[in-house]
């Protein structure tokens, strides 16, 4: 609906009240609490906490890469780092981060009062932090934390130690939790528009979080099957991975994969659908080409099922296989090039202007940009083969998850933050913000690049000398980009504190139904639905 | 739109548990997919079914 401003007719009477007097106050409000406005707060501070956590533990791992040998960490440990580093990042931050956004927006967004199932969705939330403990606890147990990598491949992980069960069922309880999220989300979309609001009129944020729903509910379930046969294979006697009593343990990563790959387009459409939501806005001009956003969307979503064995080229394949998965994988560059050919064009002569949210929409646009060509040429058979398990690939993720969705949650927050507080935050503070992300970022990834192209493997704590150069110019950036996130946390706390006050519309363009309430949102808001012509 | 009415409390209640029934599908198809048959096709079988299901619930939603 960016691209479509709604002609609003609402009834004689308030929308919206901020009357929360019969709920608990204190600890217990958040506790009890059903409404999805204080869930979507939960949500994002938890993403935060768990976005430091997984930053300290990044920082361990470069710290110990400043230098070539063994100086901070023991190797296990290490491996225990990048282990819970991935899973904290992808479970704990980047996941709840998204549906924080999600509970805060979709119901302000489609006109309903709540989201459909209102105790499910404290449920969901208060499921998290004790998977979370779970999964921090394991490095205390005997035998430390999972250490055989975020991908939990099989057989390394049918005989390691007591971390690794913990770390199961901390992922069990994510995933149920992420499938009571999607299972709510999706109803509440449709079934709770605001009348008027057909499909075709929905902002672009929520048909993004509609798909991702439907791709939660179809692979969270997969991935919940293969690690409970993991665990059966630790220890009730199965084999179903375990090639000592007849199992296959590429079976899991076939598996694995399954999930794994369509988790990537779980994590960047969200992300899709807020940069969707500030370049109309700060370029002051609908959307360009709504409907084919929508359809790019949901072609995405379908092929990233079709692609899951490039992350196995070098398992062995038919040439067959091989060619398919390769031209499937490139295949999704088009609808992603739909995207951002349709974001440029959204901004071609509009009259843009460079607050933070913008800023970082267009670092998001430049750097995702980046990571997905170096996707496209991991795509390519031959050379994947060479760089299988090299920094090219971590520097090709960190450059769609960190400048993909990071990024555009970074730009949501900041844009979002007016409406959410009743208080404007400090721009140049934001733009500092923006600024040392986008440079630090860069000097922590790119050089990952020429790492990886010169055979440097990941996951593994010392490195031959000639990688040091551009492992300190790394480690200096990875510590900069940790430290210049204090600038977020900084923002937000002043911004919650006071400062200027919002209007109902901060931002002149903004044309979808969170701008008609009044900012800060009101505990409750369209108990009447407005109506959309 | 009246969120207190039944056939609307129905209809959300419908969509949950015809989510929820998919969601415990996939997770027990996919365990029982290595006890039938040859493991190879009853996993596509499955596979196919989540692509199937994908297509019908996001193609449906793309004509409105």
């Amino acid at each position: 609906m960016s691209s479509v401003p709604h002609d609003l007719v609402v009834g004689g009477h308030p929308h919206a009240h901020d009357d929360h007097a019969h709920h608990p106050k204190g600890i217990m409000r958040w506790i009890t609490t059903t409404n999805h406005k204080d869930i979507g707060t939960l949500y994002l501070w938890f993403s935060f906490t768990m976005f430091l956590v997984g930053g300290v533990m990044a920082l361990t791992i470069r710290s110990e890469l400043f230098h070539p040998g063994l100086q901070i960490v023991d190797p296990e440990f290490f491996n225990s780092m990048t282990t819970l580093h991935g899973l904290i990042m992808i479970f704990g931050a980047l996941m709840p981060g998204a549906v924080g956004f999600a509970n805060w927006l979709i119901p302000m967004q489609i006109g309903a009062p709540d989201m459909a199932f209102a105790r499910m969705n404290n449920w969901s939330f208060w499921l998290l932090p004790p998977a979370a403990i779970m999964l921090l606890l394991s490095l205390f147990v005997p035998g430390g934390a999972a250490s055989g990598g975020w991908t939990m491949y099989p057989p390394l992980t049918v005989q390691s130690g007591m971390g690794m069960d913990l770390t199961i069922f901390a992922i069990h309880i994510m995933g149920a939790s992420s499938i009571m999220g999607s299972i709510n989300i999706v109803t509440t979309i449709l079934n709770l528009r605001a009348p008027g609001m057909t499909l075709m009129k929905m902002p672009l944020f929520c048909w993004t979080w509609l798909i991702t729903a439907y791709l939660l509910i179809a692979v969270m379930p997969v991935l919940a099957g293969a690690v409970t046969m993991l665990l059966t294979d630790r220890h009730f006697g199965t084999s179903f991975f375990n090639a000592a009593g007849g199992g296959d343990p590429v079976l899991f990563q076939h598996v694995f994969w399954f999930f794994g790959h369509p988790e990537v387009y779980i994590i960047i459409l969200p992300a899709f659908g807020i940069i969707s939501e500030i370049i109309p806005v700060f370029s002051r001009k609908p959307l360009f080409g709504y409907a084919s956003m929508v359809y790019a969307v949901a072609a995405i979503a379908i092929l990233s099922f079709l692609v899951w064995a490039h992350h196995m080229f070098t398992t062995g394949m038919p040439a067959a296989s091989i060619l398919f998965y390769m031209y499937a994988t490139m295949l999704i560059a088009v609808p992603t090039g739909v995207k951002v050919f349709n974001w440029l064009a959204t901004m071609w002569k509009g009259s843009i202007s460079l607050e933070a949210p913008m800023l970082f929409a267009l670092g998001f646009l430049f750097l995702f940009t980046t990571g997905g060509f170096t996707g496209l040429i991991l795509a390519i058979q031959p050379i994947d083969i060479q760089f299988q398990d090299t920094y090219y690939v971590v520097a090709h993720f960190h450059y769609v998850m960190v400048a993909g969705t990071l990024f555009a949650f970074f730009g949501g927050v900041y844009y979002w933050l007016p409406k959410w507080t009743g208080h404007m935050y400090d721009e140049k503070v934001a733009d500092w913000h923006f600024w040392l992300s986008f440079i630090f970022f860069n000097v922590a990834f790119f050089p990952m690049h020429f790492l990886g192209l010169a055979g440097m493997p990941r996951r593994i704590p010392d490195y031959a000398q000639q990688f040091t150069d551009w492992n300190m110019v790394s480690t200096v950036g990875a510590f900069g980009f940790g430290l210049s996130q204090l600038l977020l946390l900084y923002t937000v706390v002043k911004c919650i504190r006071g400062g200027a006050a919002a209007p109902a519309k901060p931002w002149e363009g903004g044309t979808t139904l969170e701008w008609t309430l009044p900012s800060p949102a009101p505990y409750h808001t369209f108990e009447t639905p407005p109506v959309v012509k | 739109m009246d969120h207190e009415d039944p056939r609307r409390r129905a209809a959300i209640r419908r969509t949950g548990l015809l989510l929820l029934a998919i969601a415990l599908l996939f997770f027990f198809g996919i365990i029982a997919s290595r006890f039938i048959d040859s493991p190879l096709v009853s996993t596509g079988v499955i596979g196919g079914a989540v692509l199937l299901y994908l297509i019908v619930a996001i193609g449906r939603h793309l004509r409105k």
